[in-house]
């Protein structure tokens, strides 16, 4: 364990560096993820200068949920970004093999090989986000509120990496899942409104089937008096756990599919 | 070192009907049709040898190789490396072995190449000691000094492969596989490079599996080449006894004063020589081959030279490649045909 | 004429081929119809208009405006990554024009996306989502033709950011940024009228709202008369303008390619 982290820190550091070395677009990437989630939000803010609120919910009760998906998917583009890329640049050029005759784990130093310099943005804009509601909810911020706020927000982001890792390890028997783990990562964005103002089927589906419901909506219930969700709020580090507990048996199959096919 | 009993590799591929119908019938009924890349292959390699795996495109290699690595399954058979079972015990088996596949690079694109070494330092847990004399030896052999500052993506083919070679001996792996490490390379950097490999033997005592096209590297470096076609080892022994057997063959190159559409042996050689196909259209040109048991290079050039009119000719060597090429020109055929040469 | 002809036939297959990837597209264009539906039912729940515009015509706009947002952008990322590959010297010793055999393949693409794609989900949406024709058939007419306007205006933008490659390699993030800057710019998300007063003179003066707002507005009868067709001339300058500034920023960018070879 202690040897992955210092390895995983070695792998950040050289990261960093060539992150330094293409300034220019760094900047370009943090400016513009923070651009992209700030579209979001002056649509929400423009929307709310029409109307009080949204089925009961206020805008920065929305915009705190917003805040915390932002923060916690950022968590996953800055570290597990290479997700995206298990297909097309890994199994198809032969270069997953490359990870297999290493002495190491070969998810760890997938997910190692790249750390995404645009997911910075997104923190930023999170936190910022986050902070603005903040002082507008009914709720005394103490220690252990901010605790368990960050614990929500780390659980949030380890469910988007788990969802992302599920479908990408598909790519063991289909050679590129991308389509599939695009289109399944474009439901998060039902993940930014209140869960209560869809249909219950997607509900039902976003909450115990891709548990994108997590990611935002619930965690952010939890600091909302009166929001009935309280309960099933505190359920979010576990789905984080059970997440990533069968993605990671997932991968161990793919892996063992790709290891007896060789595609 | 290198044991392999009866190995076998099978795939399934899934056969699909064309079109959107076929997209979907397979959804729910798949035919499958099993291809048998290996065919039980027998090998056992003992430590500090340097073999030649050879074999045309498809033949079975580099599944091979795959299955010697620990990346792929077999379906039949025993493999150990170093009393391991690559597949079994991946991690384990990585830790003693070093490879290259081709030109996919194993290092780290964007980063300096010194950088990548000292990554790999800590993958491979190289005490800092060993792994500073390693890299200065290394540095030396293989003239490495201007390139560690540049980042992978920079070097050229040449600069590269050197750089690729060095971090697959870093870790001073016991076996060391190499797939076609001097593609597409300039004569001086494949004679740095195999001057490498065997100081690297000589050494360190590594174990060295080689695939490659190029003839040269085989000679050069091999002890022992294994030929594999079909999934099949043809070959398995020594550079001399192949070419023992085979080496009395020779070629002749005639070019000729004048133009011959069809050119006719003398008389004399009728029985003991033939005229190989033309590989272009020219008409001055006339190859004889011929073996050294029947007849002497001296006697044939003297009767080609009574009847026709020659204005040069080259005597090609009894070369490896040429040998391996009419074994895999064969195949099956050719073994039952080296058994009757007996 | 012919060879262009040629390249956005060959196009059209190409784009048949990658059915994964429209399948792909086609759900997340669902998936967002969904959400944006929900998502104005809730905000109607408690009222019946938002500046004038009842549900019906809300939902008309975005769901138009959603879909002509996906025409808007073209070919900038093929040129981008032939830029940053380096290929693009060799492109130029093609007997074409680059950027004409790209805008041909872009016209390739977007009519077979229009038969395959949007068609399909729009009529899926009309049915279902209590979408609205325009009100008159001059309307409807003139919104065609500026919703072409607006996607050329889309398509150069796209062209003129793509050759911003030339000094950048973040073709990830040049993309998302321009993405993000037409959505918040041209109306794609919520109608102009909407926003804040300073906001709407400010667009006034950008490009952006040529491309999505002024056709759907012109569809959902926010524009009429007079008010339509000066818009629809704005575009038309537009139009000229960007075609202009694509041919200048090109021949600055190609002096860099045979003086400084990329």
């Amino acid at each position: 364990m202690i040897r992955y982290m210092k390895l995983y820190y070695l792998f950040c550091k050289q990261n960093l560096k060539v992150m330094m070395e293409y300034r220019m677009d760094f900047l370009l990437g943090v400016l513009s993820v923070m651009l992209q989630q700030f579209a979001g939000i002056f649509f929400v803010k423009i929307v709310f200068d029409h109307i009080h609120e949204l089925n009961g919910w206020t805008f920065y009760e929305i915009l705190f949920i917003y805040g915390i998906a932002a923060t916690g998917r950022s968590i996953h583009h800055i570290f597990f970004d290479n997700l995206w890329t298990l297909g097309w640049q890994y199994i198809r050029p032969g270069k997953f093999d490359r990870l297999l005759i290493r002495p190491i784990n070969p998810l760890f130093h997938f997910i190692a090989d790249r750390l995404q310099q645009d997911g910075f943005g997104q923190l930023f804009i999170g936190i910022i986000v986050i902070s603005t509601a903040m002082p507008h909810l009914d709720i005394s911020w103490g220690v252990l509120e901010f605790a368990i706020l960050v614990v929500m927000i780390i659980a949030s982001g380890f469910i988007f990496v788990a969802i992302n890792l599920f479908f990408a390890t598909l790519s063991f028997w289909m050679v590129d899942s991308l389509p599939i783990v695009w289109t399944i990562f474009n439901l998060s964005d039902f993940a930014r409104y209140p869960l209560t103002i869809y249909h219950k089927g997607i509900r039902y589906l976003l909450t115990w089937i891709i548990p994108y419901g997590f990611t935002a909506f619930y965690p952010a219930a939890y600091f909302i008096e009166g929001s009935g969700f309280e309960k099933l709020a505190l359920l979010t580090p576990i789905i984080a756990v059970i997440s990533c507990i069968a993605a990671y048996w997932f991968w161990n199959r793919g892996l063992r599919a790709f290891t007896s096919t060789g595609s | 070192m290198i044991i392999v009993n009866d190995l076998e590799k099978h795939y399934r591929i899934a056969k699909r009907d064309p079109g959107l119908r076929g997209a979907i019938k397979s959804l729910f009924h798949r035919k499958y049709e099993t291809k048998k890349a290996v065919k039980g292959i027998n090998m056992h390699i003992n430590a500090g040898e340097m073999v030649g795996y050879i074999g045309a495109n498809g033949a079975g290699k580099s599944t091979t190789i795959k299955m010697l690595t620990g990346i792929l399954t077999p379906t039949s058979g025993e493999v150990k490396v170093n009393g391991i079972v690559p597949y079994e015990n991946r991690k384990q088996n990585a830790s003693h072995i070093g490879a290259i596949f081709g030109q996919r690079t194993q290092l780290f694109w964007d980063i300096p190449v010194r950088e990548s070494y000292e990554l790999l330092k800590h993958i491979y847990e190289i005490p800092q000691k060993q792994y500073e004399e390693t890299l200065a030896e290394f540095v030396d052999v293989l003239h490495l000094g201007p390139l560690l500052g540049i980042p992978v993506r920079q070097l050229s083919l040449g600069q590269k492969m050197r750089c690729e070679l060095a971090a697959a001996f870093l870790h001073r792996p016991k076996v060391v596989y190499l797939d076609e490490p001097t593609i597409g390379l300039d004569v001086a950097v494949k004679v740095r490079i195999r001057a490498f490999i065997k100081q690297m033997n000589a050494r360190y005592g590594t174990t060295v599996l080689l695939t490659t096209h190029d003839m040269q590297d085989i000679e050069e470096i091999c002890q022992r080449i294994i030929i594999i076609d079909d999934g099949n080892v043809i070959y398995d022994g020594s550079i001399q006894d192949i070419k023992s057997q085979f080496g009395e063959k020779r070629v002749i190159h005639f070019e000729l004063e004048d133009s011959i559409t069809e050119c006719v042996l003398p008389e004399e050689l009728k029985k003991v020589a033939k005229i190989l196909p033309r590989t272009d259209e020219d008409h001055h040109n006339v190859s004889i081959s011929f073996s050294n048991k029947d007849i002497s290079g001296a006697e044939v050039i003297h009767s080609m030279m009574n009847q026709y009119s020659v204005a040069d000719l080259t005597i090609a060597d009894a070369k490896i490649e040429t040998i391996v090429e009419e074994i895999y020109g064969r195949g099956m055929k050719g073994r039952v045909h080296h058994e009757e040469i007996h | 004429m012919r060879k262009y002809i040629e390249f956005a036939r060959v196009q059209m297959q190409v784009h048949a081929a990658y059915s994964a990837w429209f399948w792909a597209n086609t759900f997340s264009v669902l998936l967002r119809m969904l959400v944006i539906y929900f998502f104005w039912k809730a905000v109607y729940s408690s009222r019946t208009e938002i500046e004038g515009l009842h549900f019906d015509g809300m939902i008309t706009y975005i769901i138009i405006a959603m879909f002509l947002q996906m025409f808007v952008s073209g070919v900038g990322r093929e040129l981008a990554h032939t830029i940053k590959d380096g290929n693009v010297a060799i492109e130029l010793m093609r007997p074409y024009h680059l950027i004409t055999r790209l805008i041909a393949m872009d016209i390739g693409d977007k009519v077979v996306y229009f038969i395959r794609g949007a068609l399909p989900l729009g009529l899926l949406a009309f049915v279902f989502m209590d979408i609205t024709l325009p009100e008159t058939w001059q309307g409807g007419v003139l919104f065609l033709f500026s919703a072409i306007l607006g996607i050329w205006i889309g398509t150069f933008f796209d062209l003129l950011i793509a050759i911003l490659a030339f000094w950048t390699i973040n073709l990830w993030g040049l993309e998302v940024m321009k993405e993000a800057v037409i959505s918040f710019f041209s109306g794609a998300l919520v109608p102009l009228i909407l926003f804040p007063e300073w906001f709407q003179t400010a667009s006034l003066f950008l490009p952006f709202q040529a491309m999505v707002y002024v056709p759907v507005a012109i569809y959902t009868g926010i524009l009429t008369g007079t008010e339509a067709w000066l818009a629809v001339g704005s575009q038309v300058v537009w139009a000229v303008l960007l075609f202009i500034l694509l041919r200048v920023l090109w021949s600055f960018a190609m002096k860099k390619v045979t003086i400084f070879g990329g």
